[in-house]
This record gives structure tokens, C-alpha cells and sequence, in this order.
């Protein structure tokens, strides 16, 4: 690549990278977007909270604790303390509550089965195996398919669809773009083709070079988008650090790195190599 | 057991580089060369002169297989032009040497570099065809200039460098489109004589002008081109004339 980075190929050059660069960056957030929304609906359809109505007391939780181990779709369930209490308060009210001033806790957090099935009654097999072993109570939080069930997935689905056609929409501008490196190239695509090279080597040549142009700007594309992204973990999520980091990447989420360079480079090869075939054509038959 | 050369080839071990018969080609709806018969032998330097707009550069365009003849016979260093594929063409091209009126360069380029391409192509080590290439710079006396960019050499200097290149691929055939436009009288004649040593590594020549006088820079067959239709001016007698119809 000779003065490969001069001019208008520097230019080029960064064109290609920040097309890749907002595609890697909306295919990362496409991927945050995916695993929230898994988080969320783990949560929301794996979680129960049942208050205990009679028998009172101790030995009112402790009957229902004993019914829940063989309830129906329950995982775990444990009482909830009055420090988790005070914790749940003030994430939720946001104004300090101490455990102590609470009064004695009659509900139970229960960790359901995952993947439950969307038509179960989970409200009524609980409340059922309470009863069955004399216990009292009722569900104050359950999962519920009427109550927004599955919009997590449909907003991930969106998510993922959505960054993939933005990344075919900047994969068809880099290749648009890499058509005017044909373009530049244009000269040296008549004089091999006037000195007898063939459609392949000319147009081989240019695409090569596009190609290769297109690769390094989508490492370095990919590599912006990455710091951005690890950039906003950092500052996003609390209680992250550099060292958590690794442990709270998954290597699927990499998908849009890795693939980044390929992808660049196929689009810019496949539009240079367009171009300079045309531009081939012109150069080899006259008339 | 031994294949049988074809006529093609065998005509082109006798010497014969280039015959045309009856050959028609034009652009678009206008047909440029009518009926053109047209012979060049190995050693030969050939000139073809005409008034401006008679054909000769549509002729060398055909001679050098960027135009199709539309009708007629065309072989070219023992190649029917009509009958072979595009990838045996471009190999053939590759053997004829052309030197254009507008000679297009890489412009960012050294002349050494632009003069290396056909050998480049070859996929040949740059340290294998160095000194090839400083031989044809001396060659054709570009000197300290083929160490500068195309771009800001002079009309004759880059003249030099189309000639240097056009004989770095050792062509069969030279094609020389008005070589000598825009040169003083000197120049052009240099040009031509530099052309025409090729004849003796057995290339054969041909050059397209307007001007006539450079029939006198040695020995050189002429050829006149008028509203597409080429004769011969004073040919001597070949072997090969009589199986030329």
C-alpha cells in the first residue's frame, strides 16, 4: 500500500473507522441492552414474596418456610430478615431505614424454578401448598404474564435487530466509501489493464488494498468502540472496576469486536473491487 | 504425439507479428477503418502517417486489443484476435509494448516504479528487475529523473518513461501512438531512433504520426492512412506477400 495513508486515503481511512466504530458501539449496546433484559425477566419471573397471615408468629413462618420446601416451581424459599427489609426499603424509598426500628417480618422471599411455564398458576399452587400445611397467606409479588410478561424479550429482540441493520446500513456506506479508493486508484487500474493484466489482477489488486484498508479500520474502529464501551461499565455500574470487569464480560458480548475488522473488510473489498472492475471495463474495450 | 502448430503460429515463427485482413472497427455507430489490410514482420519498424482524424490512432487502439475489429481477420504475434479467450488476450497484451499519444501514469509514482510495473505484474522480486530497469532508464536517457515522481516531469520526460516501460516487459510488438507530439523536431527524432533500435532485438515497430519526415530516421517501412483505408508507400517485394490477400 503505497502512500496508503496519505491524504485522501487517511481521510478514507477514519471514515471507515467511525463507521465501524458506531456500528461496534450500537452492536455493544445492542448486547448491555440484551442482557439487561435477560436479567430483568430472570428476575421478575423467578421471584415471589408471600406474607404469612396465621398461625402468628414465629411458628407461623416457620410452617410456611416448611410448606414452601415442598411447594410446587419453588427453587428456595427463606425468611426475610429485617436488615434485607431495611436494604429493599431503601433502595426502593431511597430514604435511610434502619433495620432495627422495623417491626417482626411475616414474609418469606421465595426463589422460583426457571423457565416456568407461562400458563401455571403460581399464585395459586403457593397459596395451595401453604394451606396444605396449615398456613395462612398471601402472595404479595408473583410473577405474572399479564403484567408486562416478555416485553424484556420483545425489547431485546428490537435491540439486536435494530444494531443489526444500523451495521448493514454503515457496512453499505464503508463500501460506498471504499469505492472512491477505486476511484483514486483509477490510473494505476489503466495501466495494468493497458499492460495486459487481466480483470481478476487489476481488480484483485485494488480490492486487496481495500480490503486491508478496511480490516485495519475496523480493528481500529473496534478498538474505540471498546474503550467507550468499557469506559462507560466503569462509570455506569457501581462497584465496578478494572478488575471486576473481566469476570462481568461474557464472550459472547465480543461478538461485535470480532466480527468488526471481517465484516469492514469484506465491505471495502466488495466496494472497491465494484468500482474497479468498472473502471477495468472502461479501460480495456474502447468503443 | 506432437500437436501441429496452427497456420496462426506458424506465420508468426516466419516472422509475420501482425496481419490484418479486411479489417473493419470503429466506436458506437461510426465505423473509423474500412477494409484495412495491414502487415508488420519482426525487425520492421513500421510508420503510419495521415492527416489528423484518418484512423491512426483508432488503428494502433485495435493493434494494442482495447477496440474489436467488427469484421475482418486480425492475428497478432500468431494469435487470432477474434477466436481467443479473454485470458489468452490479456496474455497477449502483455507482449506488445504501447506507447501512448497521452501516456497515463501513477502519477504519485517514481518514473523508476512506473517503468517496473509490466515487471512488477510478473510477480518478479524487485531486487531480480533492478537493474533491468536502470538499464532502460540510461536507455532511454531519463537519468537523475527516474527518481521523481511522474507528475513533475516534463512532455519529453515522460515521454521516456512511457518508452522505458512499454520495452521493460521485452514486448514482441511496440505500438507507438504519435511519440513525438508536442517535442521539438530533436526530441522526436530521438524518440524514434530510440524506437527503432528495438528492431534489432527483433521486435517489430510501429508508429502512428502526422509527420512524415521521421521516415528519414533510418530505415522504416511507410504506411499512409486516409479516411480509415491504409496502403503501403514504396514497400519492397516480401516472401510473405504473395499469401497476403
Amino acid at each position: 500500500m503505497r502512500n496508503a495513508l496519505s491524504g485522501v486515503e487517511r481521510a478514507l481511512f477514519w471514515t471507515l473507522a467511525f463507521a465501524v466504530f458506531a456500528a461496534v458501539a450500537a452492536g455493544l449496546a445492542a448486547r448491555a441492552v440484551d442482557r439487561l433484559a435477560a436479567n430483568y425477566e430472570t428476575e421478575r419471573t423467578n421471584y415471589a414474596i408471600v406474607r404469612v397471615l396465621a398461625p402468628e408468629g414465629r411458628e407461623g413462618v416457620a410452617a410456611a418456610e416448611a410448606a414452601l420446601a415442598l411447594a410446587p416451581h419453588v427453587s428456595s424459599a427463606a425468611p426475610m430478615t429485617a436488615g434485607r427489609a431495611a436494604a429493599l426499603l431503601r433502595q426502593w424509598g431511597g430514604s435511610e431505614v434502619r433495620a432495627q426500628d422495623l417491626p417482626p417480618l411475616r414474609l418469606i422471599e421465595i426463589e422460583l424454578e426457571p423457565a416456568l411455564d407461562p400458563t401455571a398458576d403460581i399464585n395459586g399452587d403457593i397459596v395451595a401448598a401453604l394451606a396444605q400445611g396449615g398456613v395462612t397467606a398471601d402472595v404479595v409479588q408473583a410473577p405474572d404474564a399479564a403484567g408486562g410478561g416478555g416485553l424484556a424479550g420483545r425489547v431485546a429482540a428490537a435491540a439486536l435487530w435494530g444494531a443489526g441493520l444500523f451495521a448493514l446500513v454503515m457496512a453499505i456506506i464503508i463500501s460506498l466509501a471504499a469505492r472512491s479508493l477505486a476511484a483514486r486508484r483509477r490510473e494505476l487500474v489503466t495501466v495494468m489493464t493497458d499492460l495486459g493484466a487481466t480483470h481478476d489482477q487489476a481488480v484483485g489488486r485494488i480490492g486487496d488494498e481495500a480490503a486491508l484498508l478496511g480490516f485495519y479500520a475496523g480493528i481500529a474502529g473496534g478498538a474505540m468502540a471498546g474503550f467507550a464501551g468499557l469506559s462507560i461499565m466503569l462509570l455506569a455500574i457501581p462497584g465496578a472496576s478494572v478488575e471486576t470487569l473481566p469476570s462481568m464480560i461474557l464472550p459472547m458480548d465480543l461478538a461485535p469486536l470480532i466480527a468488526a475488522p471481517i465484516v469492514a473488510a469484506l465491505a471495502a473489498g466488495v466496494g472497491a473491487r465494484s468500482a474497479a472492475s468498472y473502471f477495468h471495463g472502461q479501460a480495456a474495450r474502447l468503443g | 504425439m506432437a500437436r501441429t502448430p496452427s497456420p496462426d503460429l506458424e506465420l508468426f515463427k516466419r516472422g509475420v507479428l501482425v496481419r490484418m485482413t479486411r479489417v473493419d472497427s470503429g466506436y458506437g455507430a461510426s465505423t473509423v477503418l474500412v477494409g484495412v489490410d495491414f502487415e508488420a514482420r519482426t525487425g520492421e519498424v513500421a510508420l503510419i502517417t495521415g492527416p489528423a482524424a484518418a484512423g491512426k490512432t483508432t488503428l494502433t487502439h485495435v493493434l494494442r486489443l482495447a477496440l474489436p475489429p467488427r469484421s475482418g481477420r486480425l492475428v497478432i504475434l500468431g494469435v487470432d484476435v477474434g477466436r481467443a479467450s479473454p485470458r489468452s488476450l490479456a496474455s497477449l497484451k502483455r507482449r506488445i509494448g504501447y506507447v501512448a499519444e497521452n501516456p497515463v501514469f501513477v502519477e504519485q509514482w517514481s518514473a523508476f516504479d512506473n517503468i517496473a510495473m509490466p515487471l512488477k505484474m510478473g510477480a518478479r522480486k524487485a531486487r531480480d528487475y533492478v537493474d533491468d530497469v536502470r538499464e532502460l532508464v540510461d536507455f532511454v536517457g531519463l537519468g537523475e529523473a527516474a527518481d521523481l515522481p511522474v507528475e513533475k516531469l516534463s512532455g519529453a520526460e515522460r515521454r521516456r518513461t512511457a518508452i522505458a516501460r512499454a520495452l521493460a516487459g521485452k514486448p514482441d510488438l511496440i505500438l507507438a501512438d504519435d511519440p513525438t507530439a508536442n517535442m521539438s523536431p530533436a526530441d522526436g527524432r530521438r524518440i524514434v531512433r530510440l524506437l527503432s533500435e528495438m528492431r534489432r532485438v527483433g521486435a517489430g515497430v510501429i508508429i502512428a504520426s502526422q509527420d512524415e519526415s521521421l521516415a528519414e530516421c533510418g530505415p522504416i517501412l511507410r504506411w499512409r492512412i486516409e479516411h480509415g483505408r491504409i496502403s503501403p508507400v514504396d514497400h519492397p517485394a516480401t516472401e510473405d506477400a504473395e499469401a497476403f490477400e
